[in-house]
């Protein structure tokens, strides 16, 4: 990763939901080509702070700079066509498309065409590419079956392998390891590695604490809506607020 | 026999009005409540090309599905767009500019039995004994012809996959990439071109009248209703049952009771079976 090549940078970003304060005056720093890790108990705004980033929601107060241009508010296509895209949590493929029809919503949106993702007629192909590298056997017929089909280690792979088809710089991953047995972690944690050798930088989001902070250059926690602690995975780990975050009071032994 | 033929030609008739209704809804989750009245506003536009205008048949007709097609990518451009998610607001807004445009009408004096469209060919052949005019072949034929079109076009074409795509989770479409206004603009301009294809089949099957784009509108929501909202197989099978259920109450029963079958059709399918008949659950909404 690179300190000095701030990618993102989000200053004093706040979410008011009726009463509730989902995400209060949180500011962080992406740098290229990290891996920043978001951790937090439920309900502390990880999900929250992931769509006021994407636009999916507006955020009440504050910034989001993408390279020095402040995105905060602007519509989730435009800035996905930046290069910022992200899983979902609870998987959302098209369940009635073949996994390989997955990947031809965002092929044809502008970004991929700007990014040379295959003129009309190569897509399928660029498609098959894209799940090939992401995991999914070129020669079987994976790629051929429906998404519904799919089990969940199939269909986080290809939440993945649609943010790829944008060519992202990009990717925030919303529990990525949730619903995963460790082997299957196990088998992601390599590509995730050469994913972010390939020049992509990682926003996860994530419960699996261990796997987690054996992947992540970074850490932030954040609890009540709010940044508690921010640092290397080690640090993070041994911060006392964190662990009674976690455990609840009296627990940080 | 008389009543399979008739209720064939006219459960395809109920098809092509509920068709753009049910195009626009399921791409963009967009309920089109003035789909009605580009319905008559086309048979009416026509109708000045070719009775004011003179330019000829198929050149008015080409022209009204272009300019209606155009009204409606403008309607959701400078209207819906600004009430867009909020499904209430939706069909208020709609309706409202249905009711405009066909009150518009009313006013410029669109009423009574002077306004017709011609029909494509005259004559009447006799199919199992039952005599058939030429234009409710065609509208049987035309109908086949959007249906299997659009099933082509969505199972086949790169595009036609990706509005199915951004059909069954726009909110995903979004996150890459995708413009939504600009695939809702696409879907309203479609719906109203197939409204207007609807109104020049069907309308020289009668007058251009400003009530028929009304019950339009209700013959569309019934079919889209029983059928399951965003479904097309559901509405073509929808446009079936209603359509034969119309045609047996027109044999035992009166005329009039077209309307009231489609009205219980909603009614009972809201008691039975709210989703319609292929209705799909939502899927459990994103935790914030």
């Amino acid at each position: 990763m690179n300190m000095d090549k701030p990618l993102l940078k989000v200053e004093g970003l706040s979410k008011t939901f009726g009463g509730l304060q989902a995400v209060q005056d949180v500011s962080m720093v992406l740098y290229q080509g990290e891996i920043l890790g978001i951790i937090g108990p439920n309900g502390s705004g990880k999900t929250t702070l992931v769509n006021l980033i994407t636009g999916f929601i507006k955020p009440d107060k504050g910034s989001v700079k993408f390279r020095g241009r402040d995105i905060a508010g602007w519509p989730p296509h435009k800035i996905a066509d930046l290069g910022i895209v992200r899983t979902f949590q609870n998987m959302r493929p098209y369940y009635s498309l073949e996994a390989y029809r997955n990947l031809i919503v965002p092929l044809n949106s502008p970004r991929a065409k700007r990014m040379g993702m295959g003129r009309w007629g190569e897509r399928d192909t660029v498609a098959l590419d894209i799940l090939e590298e992401i995991g999914f056997e070129r020669d079987s017929f994976v790629p051929y079956k429906k998404a519904s089909a799919l089990p969940t280690g199939y269909l986080k792979r290809l939440e993945l392998a649609r943010c790829l088809a944008l060519k992202p710089e990009v990717i925030i991953a919303d529990e990525l390891f949730s619903g995963l047995s460790a082997s299957e972690i196990a088998s992601l944690v390599p590509l995730i590695e050469k994913l972010q050798g390939g020049g992509i930088t990682f926003i996860m989001v994530e419960h699996r604490l261990r796997e987690l902070f054996s992947l992540a250059n970074r850490v932030i926690a954040l609890d009540f809506g709010t940044k508690i602690c921010e640092g290397s995975p080690k640090e993070v780990m041994a911060n006392p607020r964190v662990r009674q975050a976690y455990l609840g009071p009296g627990g940080s032994d | 026999m008389e009543i399979i033929v008739y209720g064939i030609v006219n459960s395809v008739s109920l098809a092509l009005m509920a068709l753009g209704f049910t195009l626009v809804y399921g791409i963009s989750r967009l309920p089109n409540f003035a789909h009605g009245a580009f319905y008559i506003l086309a048979g009416y536009l026509a109708w000045v090309g070719i009775r004011s205008l003179n330019m000829g048949y198929i050149v008015s007709v080409l022209l009204t599905i272009f300019v209606v097609g155009i009204l409606g990518m403008a309607m959701y451009r400078f209207f819906l767009i600004r009430v867009r998610g909020m499904p209430i607001s939706e069909i208020i807004a709609s309706y409202a500019m249905g009711l405009f445009i066909l009150e518009a009408l009313r006013w410029k004096g669109l009423k009574g039995m002077t306004f017709t469209l011609p029909v494509i060919y005259p004559g009447t052949i006799f199919l199992f004994d039952v005599p058939v005019d030429y234009q409710r072949l065609l509208v049987v034929a035309i109908g086949a012809g959007i249906v299997a079109g659009l099933w082509l076009f969505t199972k086949f074409t790169r595009l036609g996959l990706a509005l199915r795509g951004i059909a069954q989770d726009e909110q995903a479409a979004m996150m890459l990439g995708i413009d939504s206004d600009a695939m809702a603009t696409v879907a309203t301009g479609l719906g109203s071109a197939l409204a207007a294809v609807a109104a020049i089949v069907l309308l020289p099957l009668g007058n251009i009248v400003v009530e028929a784009g009304y019950q339009v509108l209700i013959f569309a929501v019934a079919v889209c209703i029983v059928g399951g909202l965003g479904s097309w197989a559901g509405a073509i099978l929808a446009s079936f049952i209603i359509g034969f259920a119309q045609i047996l109450t027109v044999s035992y029963m009166q005329s009039h009771f077209q309307v009231v079958v489609a009205l219980l059709a909603i009614i009972l399918t809201l008691i039975a079976k709210p989703s319609g008949l292929f209705g799909r659950q939502k899927q459990l909404e994103e935790r914030v």
